[in-house]
């Protein structure tokens, strides 16, 4: 009996020295698990969704492995920038004033802007927010997209889009912008907002999502993109989008 | 600290104050914490602007309405906030049983509940029954807050005044409401003043929370500002010693208002 636990330990010892040997490189990648359906936390309070099985699925076709960690959205570009982890892979669109500080891998996902209006108000374009509250998550580009349109309506910024929803179906604000798939999931499928409140208009210009890393990691990049290229080409990333987005 | 602790006693007062937070008023050498910490602040500010109007200029220039939000604030929440400890403190030290009940229960409540809960809960948890502007849920979070604390610092007050003051005013036929407010509460202001104004600069620093209800106050500004730059360590700079110094400067005002209050006794030295 005890030489057979001996074993058993043994067998053990080696097989985590011999895996830890030969282990790939680990890259710690941070999310903002509060933007269904690309970063939620799942039952477990782990993070979960589109985003991190698609890094997930990129660092095994890269040849590297990921630990996710759930990152408040506010400092998430200081935190790669200072090194406390690697990559951001939070829907963060590609966008010039970003890509001056940061390095982006290639885009892996295509989006717009989406307005979120109560169930059976309507507008045509988005100069008819002119005059009303809009909300949306602090510093993204929904945000963006409203100021930079310059049509003089208020503009409130809330701690992550879930509570500026909630604001919406309460009456306190007018509209919310978001990405539109984060849009068609609190419209569609989010039990208690369902049916309150519809995507009401989405806008012509196109954004993409890259993976955000600290500028100049280059061989990360590579290892990324090599995994993009792969999991595009081979489906998974098909998959996970009907997974997550599907109907 | 302790010729404060001093000159307290020798008026028959105790202290009620956290101490150190305000400058002594008594304090007129020229280099002290409050004079070095306002020149360090000021001239740091001042100086990254003028070297580097290019970001600090620009952070600072984008702060302004944030600061009118915080001050709107701060201001509102004193106006109830005050009142309302006072009637607490008041509450607390009541005959009427039910009366203290009633007061000592709000105390125990709200001082058991962190105030990001308390914005949290009137904002957002609230919301299903009535609906509050963000500004509003704030000043009212805010107020009912301090009021529990300034409570305290009202009933340590009175309590503070000997037991003589009231014997001696009520054999002179002072009703009790009399002695309380003729007798009682001139002396207990001289206590209760400068830790309510310490509780105001403390005040004035947790409204940095309201920034998680969408309402546009400085520590929100300084939020989205980095949300489009990027510039953490720049704005995080310009955004602690601003508040610093708008503090500095509101103790100093607490602090000359304490040398005021403190007028006879120094006179008793």
């Amino acid at each position: 009996m005890g030489t057979r636990y001996l074993q058993l330990a043994l067998l053990l010892a080696t097989l985590v020295f011999t895996t830890q040997a030969t282990a790939a490189e680990k890259y710690i990648v941070a999310s903002d698990c509060t933007w269904p359906p690309f970063e939620i936390l799942d039952d477990k309070k782990q993070p979960a969704g589109y985003a991190i099985d698609l890094i997930r699925a990129v660092a095994k076709a890269g040849g590297f492995e990921v630990e996710n960690r759930n990152i408040a959205w506010d400092g998430i570009f200081g935190g790669v920038a200072t090194g406390q982890y690697d990559i951001v892979a939070s829907s963060t669109t590609i966008t010039e004033e970003r890509k001056k500080q940061f390095d982006f891998s290639d885009p892996y996902f295509e989006i717009v802007q989406a307005v979120i209006l109560p169930a059976g108000k309507k507008i045509s374009s988005l100069q008819d927010l002119k005059g009303k509250t809009v909300g949306g998550q602090i510093a993204t580009t929904g945000i963006f997209v409203v100021r930079e349109a310059k049509i003089d309506a208020n503009i409130k910024e809330y701690d992550d889009v879930g509570l500026a929803i909630q604001d919406l179906i309460g009456g306190r604000i007018d509209a919310v912008v978001c990405d539109d798939p984060v849009a068609k999931y609190y419209a569609n499928k989010k039990k208690d907002s369902m049916g309150k409140i519809h995507v009401a208009l989405t806008t012509d210009t196109k954004e993409y999502f890259g993976f955000t890393v600290k500028k100049g990691r280059k061989d990360l990049l590579e290892k990324l993109n090599r995994g993009i290229k792969i999991v595009k080409e081979n489906g998974t990333e098909a998959a996970l989008r009907s997974k997550w987005m599907g109907d | 600290m302790s010729d404060n602790e001093e000159k307290q006693s020798a008026g028959n007062i105790v202290l009620v104050t956290e101490g150190g937070s305000i400058p002594n008023p008594h304090e007129f050498r020229l280099i002290n914490a409050w004079s070095l910490s306002l020149t360090f602040a000021v001239l740091s500010l001042f100086g990254l602007c003028l070297f580097w109007p290019e970001p600090y200029l620009r952070i600072l220039l984008y702060l302004p309405d944030g600061i009118l939000v915080t001050f709107k604030i701060t201001l509102l929440s004193i106006c109830f906030a005050v009142p309302l400890g006072f009637l607490t403190g008041l509450g607390r030290i009541s005959r009427n049983r039910f009366i203290k009940l009633v007061a000592s229960t709000y105390v125990e409540i709200i001082r058991g509940i962190p105030l990001l809960v308390q914005l949290f809960y009137i904002y957002y948890a609230l919301s299903r029954f009535v609906q509050v502007s963000g500004i509003a849920s704030a000043v009212i979070a805010i107020s009912v807050c301090y009021g529990a604390y300034m409570g305290e610092v009202f009933r340590a007050g009175i309590a503070a005044i000997p037991r003589g003051q009231t014997e001696a005013s009520r054999s002179l036929g002072f009703t009790r409401f009399q002695t309380m407010f003729y007798v009682i509460l001139p002396q207990a202001m001289r206590t209760i003043l400068p830790p309510v104004g310490n509780e105001c600069i403390a005040m004035l620093k947790d409204t940095a929370l309201v920034s998680i209800m969408a309402v546009p106050d400085i520590m929100q500004r300084a939020r989205s500002f980095v949300g489009t730059t990027y510039l953490y360590f720049e704005t995080y700079t310009v955004i602690a010693l601003v508040y610093l110094i708008i503090t500095l400067l509101l103790s100093k005002a607490v602090s000359i208002m304490e040398g005021r209050l403190n007028y006879y006794d120094k006179r008793a030295r």
